[in-house]
């Protein structure tokens, strides 16, 4: 679909005299007719929409002009902001999600002028430094923008490619040790799976944990103490980490020395390796994982289903039956962007419902002035923009395919195919409670009720779920 | 008056250890025969019964059972048939109470019934009977006491009661000086933490010996406790009932000695492996204070350590519980060689300074061209000291002066200053973003996708600009390169602050 923005923005640039009263004028009546119409509240959005026209008006005016010489003297900042957005959504607080919602409605009904206005709104509104509301603005906007003029693959290149640049084993190791310290979303996924994995390989004296995930071997830590203490015989454990994100790839040798450094340290037979050379998941095979016939095998799957192509997964899921493993664990994020993946509408909606979680959990776990929590911000757009904006059908020679989640319980019919459900021993679940309560407030553990109940553990915030966990055997 | 004196030398004979009689101890002429009581009862020592001790087996049953006597009315258990029988009395039942033997008591030793324990054989008997219930239930018994707090589990419940009294008291720390409460994320900054040291050229395996010689002033020292480079160590260092089992101690001890003393002689070519391994690492200053609280042995460590911190770009640990870190120095000092000295600068001393009041500052500032002053003026010394305050803004801010000036929304009244910067991105991006963007980048990026009309772009040409990156046109061209938009860039930075 061709967005026309030339068109509109056009009349702006070309008058001479007074382009801003036009301008103002163009835009001013579709606002009002066609947006606020359906809003409900247009008594409230109308004064502060005065003022962000004003304030509209007043930059049309400046960025025409080629000198830039009028120096307001008032500071913005994004604080000043926030306060005008609190007015304009003083019937509520969540004006992002609405407005957003809006345009992903106008989007995928292919209102031009509507999306325009919108964008526009929004563009206005938003700021990756404000509250949360301002950061989804900001962030679906430019997904959003994205899908509308179809450059969804190209603006993702670029933020890899920007953020592989100012990525280093330091930035990557401090980002994921904050986040583990302050919040359980990773570290409930850790703590179950080591459970799971001690108890299945229990007494076996070689090990090989074949890791797929982009958790840069924070999980292992805590269970190479565990093989250290629990018996009086430590066996040899081999560590086969499979990573397909070039970012993670390039801090993996730093990470591979720190491992070994600290398995000598525990007292713990050590091997480590790393399969960095595949384009994506499908391409793994048994022989190229190295798996040898007296091994103890469990395979832990964190945050890597999701990055499976959809119609790959469930012989993704068969060769980790071929690989007869003691014990299969799972992490996954609960959302679902795949049933919805023709239905844009309904993507975005549980796109934008999972990352609002999300944004929030953040918010309230971090410092406000956190640069951490700002770079998992970041790394949250890159995945809303491939979500929302990358279609399958441009080149998937990109690397990595679309972070499509499934819920849990897709999961669990995917999975039920090729294993069967294991669940938790109550001695994990005792570890994963004790582990939510060393966190702040509002985490909670759900385990998995009805016909599926053996299917896994759920990490919730403020009741809603977020993470599953599950293991598998054969 | 003589039966004071009588009874002094009475004490002094029975101090004496011998149950005689003390007729022979009168000096009176008048026989006196008190009866002593008897000694209290010698213990063998641990490990070595009495070998005329009569050897008892237990059945596990027995071992196991609590409350075997149970009143026959209310069956409530009671441990001991005694207690049993004084609660019959209250619901008016006969009772009666065994009287204690005369006969001395045989002394009796207890094995353990489970025949592949050591304790099954009479060598290894335990003396006392409630001994070997704990012992049996701890060894061969459920885990039926669990922590509240850390979900460890014992059999025998005052073991359980006594763990809990120290759970969640105990601190870890680490050898970069971070205390940790928890020792999940103890582990895991461990492995990865700087300084982690270890050993090269060896085996994995840590019982393998280190082949430097071990420099003497640090043998003798070290050999017995190590300064804190193996973790169980570390632990035993602090407190000798540590919770780790002995094995990996013992292990570690002998491997942590040795690797100390390695650790000094072999520190700068440690230092040097770390510096290639990472991007160009700038001279770090030593980091002003150590903590305090580091034992002797720690600090015996530390001053063969100063090489290799230097030379490594310290990450921040994660600062917890009691010590806030001091390791702000890795974000200080410039890792690129760009050649801008805007970078090295301190943290903002003042944590509470908001945005808005840093704005301010920054408006009343004027148009600086010389960047050290002009971050002066905003209260941040562009010292390479750092005093650490474990400023969260502090972790902010020095990646870019760019970043920080945009973070606050600020305009940058000086073109030169934003060039300046600008052309500090052609070099080597300056944030060190995992997953996310810098902020040129993000401008950059925004501005590919929401194109370069002029109405739309307002707002992105403006965050470009404060960002210090230029505007550029709709092109595919990676975002360091030459600024196309200059004018509009410019233009668009002031028209940001008047949003």
């Amino acid at each position: 679909m061709k967005l026309s923005l030339e068109k509109v923005v056009q009349p702006l640039e070309s008058k001479g005299g007074s382009p801003i009263t036009h301008g103002y004028n163009s835009l001013q009546s579709p606002m009002k007719t066609t947006l606020f119409s359906s809003k409900g509240t247009p008594t409230h959005f109308f004064p502060s929409h005065q003022r962000s026209h004003d304030r509209v008006a007043a930059i049309d005016m400046q960025s025409n002009s080629s000198s830039g010489n009028n120096q307001p003297q008032t500071s913005h900042t994004s604080t000043s902001r926030s306060s005008d957005s609190g007015e304009a959504c003083g019937a509520g607080k969540k004006w992002a999600s609405k407005l957003l919602s809006e345009c992903a409605r106008a989007i995928s009904e292919k209102d031009s002028s509507k999306i325009q206005n919108l964008l526009w709104m929004l563009n206005e509104l938003a700021s990756p430094y404000g509250d949360c509301d301002q950061k989804l603005a900001s962030y679906f906007l430019q997904a959003l923008f994205c899908k509308a003029t179809e450059s969804g693959q190209r603006c993702f290149k670029t933020l890899t490619t920007v953020a592989e640049k100012s990525h280093s084993f330091d930035s990557a190791r401090k980002l994921i040790l904050k986040f583990q310290e302050v919040s359980p979303w990773t570290t409930f996924g850790h703590v179950a799976s080591n459970g799971a994995i001690l108890e299945a390989l229990d007494g076996e004296s070689k090990l090989h944990i074949i890791d797929i995930s982009h958790t840069l071997c924070t999980q292992w830590p805590t269970l190479l103490e565990a093989l250290a203490t629990r018996n009086d015989e430590t066996p040899h454990l081999k560590l086969t980490v499979v990573v397909t994100a070039s970012i993670v790839r390039s801090v993996m040798k730093e990470i591979g020395q720190r491992m070994e450094k600290f398995a000598r340290l525990m007292g713990v037979p050590f091997e480590f390796h790393v399969i960095s050379g595949l384009n994506h998941l499908g391409e793994l095979t048994k022989e190229g994982l190295g798996v040898q016939e007296d091994e103890a095998i469990a395979i832990n799957c964190n945050g890597a289903l999701k990055r499976v192509e959809v119609e790959e997964r469930n012989s993704v899921i068969q060769l980790f039956r071929s690989l007869n493993p003691r014990v299969l664990t799972i992490v996954e994020e609960e959302a679902d962007f795949t049933s919805s993946r023709y239905d844009f509408v309904r993507c975005f909606e549980e796109c934008l419902r999972y990352y609002t979680l999300y944004f929030e959990m953040l918010e309230e776990s971090f410092a406000p002035t956190s640069n951490e929590r700002l770079m998992l911000e970041r790394e949250c757009s890159r995945n809303i923009v491939r979500v929302l904006a990358c279609d399958e059908e441009n080149d998937g020679g990109a690397g990595e395919c679309c972070e499509r989640r499934e819920r849990g319980s897709q999961w669990f019919e995917r999975l039920r195919e090729a294993f069967s459900p294991a669940g938790f021993s109550d001695d994990v679940v005792d570890d994963v409670k004790a582990l939510l309560k060393r966190y702040r407030a509002g985490w909670g553990l759900v385990l998995a009720q009805g016909d599926h109940h053996e299917s896994g553990i759920y990490l919730t915030w403020k009741e809603d779920p977020v993470v599953w966990a599950s293991a598998w055997k054969p | 008056m003589v039966d004071v004196e009588n009874s002094s030398r009475m004490t002094v004979s029975t101090a004496s250890g011998e149950d005689t009689n003390v007729s022979s101890f009168v000096n009176q002429g008048m026989p006196l025969s008190v009866t002593v009581p008897p000694p209290k009862k010698r213990r063998n020592l641990p490990g070595m019964p009495d070998p005329d001790a009569e050897v008892v087996a237990l059945s596990p049953n027995f071992l196991l059972a609590t409350n075997r006597f149970v009143c026959e009315i209310c069956n409530k258990g009671f441990q001991r048939d005694q207690n049993l029988q004084l609660h019959r009395r209250g619901h008016n039942l006969p009772w009666k109470l065994k009287q204690r033997t005369d006969k001395e008591p045989r002394k009796r030793v207890y094995v353990c019934p489970e025949p592949s324990c050591v304790h099954h054989n009479p060598v290894r008997a335990l003396g006392d009977l409630t001994g070997i219930k704990k012992h049996f239930s701890r060894k061969h018994g459920e885990k039926k006491w669990k922590c509240e707090r850390c979900s460890k589990k014992y059999a025998v419940q005052s073991d359980c009661k006594a763990h809990m009294k120290t759970c969640g008291t105990r601190e870890y720390k680490c050898d970069c000086g971070t205390l940790f409460s928890r020792r999940d994320s103890f582990m895991t900054h461990r492995a990865f933490c700087d300084a982690l040291t270890g050993k090269e050229g060896d085996g994995y395996s840590i019982k393998c010996v280190v082949t430097s010689p071990p420099p003497p002033p640090l043998t003798p020292s070290t050999s017995v406790v190590s300064p804190g480079l193996s973790v169980q160590s570390s632990e035993l260092a602090e407190n000798p009932i540590g919770l780790s089992p002995p094995t990996p101690v013992a292990t570690c001890l002998d491997a942590s000695a040795t690797s100390t003393s390695s650790t000094s002689s072999t520190s700068n070519v440690f230092a040097s492996i770390f510096a290639s391994s990472t991007a160009p690492p700038a001279a770090i200053p030593r980091r002003a204070s150590p903590p305090s609280a580091l034992p002797m042995f720690c600090g015996l460590a530390r001053s063969d350590c100063p090489p290799t911190m230097p030379a490594r770009r310290a990450t921040e640990p994660p600062s917890l519980s009691l010590s806030t870190s001091v390791y702000l120095s890795n974000t200080l000092s410039s890792p690129f060689p760009a050649g801008q000295d805007h970078r090295h600068y301190t943290p903002s001393p003042q944590p509470a300074m908001s945005a808005t009041a840093l704005l301010q500052k920054a408006a009343q500032m004027g148009a600086t061209t010389s960047n050290p002053s002009f971050l002066r003026g905003l209260g941040l010394p562009p010292s390479t000291n750092q005093d650490g305050n474990g400023n969260q803004w502090g972790d902010r801010m020095p990646d870019n002066k760019t970043t920080f000036a945009a973070g606050l929304g600020l305009v940058l009244p000086s073109c030169d200053v934003m060039m300046n910067s600008f052309s500090l991105l052609g070099n080597k991006p300056t944030t060190l973003d995992l997953l996310g963007l810098g902020m040129d980048a993000a401008s950059s990026a925004l501005l590919n996708s929401y194109g370069s009309t002029g109405g739309f772009n307002v707002g992105e040409a403006a965050a470009a600009a404060a960002y210090g990156g230029g505007g550029r046109g709709n092109s595919d061209e990676s975002w360091d390169g030459v600024p196309e938009r200059k004018p509009n860039a410019s233009a668009a930075s002031s028209h940001k602050s008047s949003i």
